[in-house]
């Protein structure tokens, strides 16, 4: 491993969005019909709203958040893993803002993978008029480093 | 509504992978990623000959099958585990067994399984009743 440079150093960069991200009820509903489920008849939003709303609200592209690692999207980030704690459900016709940050960029090398870099990033959703997160999560990609391969 | 540790929970089934859903999914989430969309852009990476899945529906897919156990429930916490991809054309089915009940909190494991290629998603989850 010591072969290798080290991952850049990241921890800490600001995610903020400036973005507002509103869950409107046709793309709700539209959601919903396309993984099998009507949408629900409380206002709620699908949950999945969680992962939607923050990647998408964010304060940088998922490519800009690889450019920021160091890395082309073109190279093809994998998800590893995303967790999720809500404090309040999502609601239809409802609008929120994000804040959060990179947390660590790791390298490592796999047998399976090579060298890669495992980033995890943290994600907040507020409404967008301000107060308390709704919920948190914390999404892990790897990054696989071709050029680093032996 | 009676929950019991070991209940397994009712399956929840996508019969067929959709090139649609895919593209539907890519404006969702505002990632235009070529491998969710482009046949030819899968091959070019050397990632096979379909449009792969985009994670988060795998998860949807969990959630789906979560809330349809638990009625009227809430989703509290929920970790997800990527292991493999899911394709076009695939079948999948999210199942899930309680792990514990603690007054109305629920705790469960997860699969979402692809037919004859095993276990692509996994996680636990903590459901509000």
């Amino acid at each position: 491993m010591s072969d290798f440079p080290p991952a850049p150093d990241v921890a800490g960069t600001a995610l903020d969005g400036i973005k507002v991200f509103t869950i409107s009820a046709g793309e709700n509903a539209a959601l919903c019909r396309s993984i099998g489920v009507e949408p629900a008849a409380d206002g709620s939003a699908h949950p999945i709203y969680y992962y939607i709303a923050t990647q998408v609200a964010m304060g940088k592209t998922v490519a800009g958040l690889c450019e920021t690692c160091e890395f082309d999207v073109d190279d093809g980030p994998m998800m590893g893993s995303s967790g999720v704690r809500f404090t309040a459900p999502l609601r239809v016709g409802e609008s929120y803002k994000v804040t959060g940050e990179i947390l660590s960029l790791v390298r490592k090398q796999s047998r399976k993978l090579g060298v890669m870099d495992v980033l995890t990033y943290r994600l907040r959703l507020h409404p967008a008029t301000g107060g308390p997160a709704l919920l948190e999560t914390d999404n892990v990609w790897v990054l696989p480093r071709k050029e680093l391969a032996a | 509504m009676s929950v019991t540790v070991g209940d397994s929970l009712p399956p929840f089934t996508i019969e067929r992978i959709s090139p649609e859903g895919m593209r539907d999914w890519s404006v969702f989430l505002a990632d235009p990623n070529p491998i969710h969309l482009d046949v030819e852009a899968v091959r070019a990476k050397g990632l096979g000959d379909k449009r792969i899945n985009q994670g988060p529906i795998n998860v949807a897919y969990v959630i789906n099958m979560l809330l349809a156990a638990f009625p009227g429930g809430r989703i509290e916490a929920m970790d997800s585990r990527f292991l493999d991809n899911v394709y076009e054309g695939d079948r999948v089915t999210a199942t899930g067994t309680v792990t514990a009940v603690e007054g109305n909190r629920v705790s469960c494991t997860f699969t979402l399984d692809v037919d004859g290629r095993g276990t692509v998603n996994s996680g636990t989850a903590t459901i509000a009743i």
